[in-house]
């Protein structure tokens, strides 16, 4: 028989896979958005998109209002249920072998990713720039390939 | 002599009519560790095993043992 405990449990586990499928989503929103700021030309298309910047914390404050709520209830982060969501085993394990994985795709992607913007971004563009679309590029990268791994470990 | 672990978790989950999940709850972890080590895929810290020994009330031996490739139980203080 499952009590309504258990069930809660097993819905704050599905309920953290949507919530880090919204986070990638996010990231690469907000990644292409930043590769778009670096890499084009300063004019119409910059100066317009600089105000979408002064969106992100309404984003960020929005996706932790999200994280934190759950079909109208509140998640107590001492809650036995969230507590063994947290701390569970498998699930950090799965996180660990995510983050390695994702640090080996970021190292081994930095010569790919540095070869493409180097060779097909105007030649314009100052270093400084073609500098944060490498970065925005990477954290990118990193972010979507950790959660990408972890949600494909910890399927069942 | 290569080793791997062997468990009898789900027959002694049968012999109390647990499901993963009641287990679960008594051993302060998700449905998806028990299933994974049901399953034989994650081997668990020293720690998780002694809750889940805790929780079916048997000593860790009777969950968990060692068992060579070849087949044979190698479970200390077994014959």
């Amino acid at each position: 028989m499952v009590s309504p405990t258990e069930d809660r449990s097993e819905v704050l586990v599905r309920f953290h896979r949507r919530s880090l499928a919204g986070l990638m989503v996010i990231t690469l929103v907000l990644g292409a958005l930043g590769l778009a700021l670096a890499l084009s030309p300063p004019g119409a298309v910059r100066q317009p998109s600089n105000l979408l910047w002064w969106l992100l914390p309404l984003v960020i404050a929005a996706f932790s209002r999200l994280l934190t709520s759950m079909g109208g209830h509140h998640i107590d982060p001492q809650s036995p249920e969230m507590k063994a969501a947290i701390q569970d085993e498998w699930r950090r394990n799965n996180m660990l072998r995510a983050a390695r994985a994702a640090l080996i795709v970021v190292l081994v992607g930095q010569w790919p990713l540095g070869l493409s913007l180097g060779f097909l971004t105007s030649p314009q563009l100052t270093p400084v720039r073609v500098a944060s679309a490498m970065a925005a590029a990477t954290i990118m990268l990193g972010i979507v390939t950790t959660i990408t791994f972890f949600l494909y470990l910890d399927r069942e | 002599m290569d080793e791997k672990l062997r468990n009898t978790l789900k027959v002694q989950r049968a012999i109390r009519d647990l499901t993963q999940a009641d287990l679960a709850l008594l051993a302060g972890v998700t449905r998806r560790s028990v299933n994974a080590i049901e399953t034989g895929r994650m081997v668990p810290s020293v720690l998780l095993a002694l809750k889940l020994a805790r929780a079916l009330s048997v000593s860790i031996e009777t969950i968990f043992s060692l068992e060579s490739l070849d087949g044979a139980d190698t479970r200390q203080g077994q014959p």
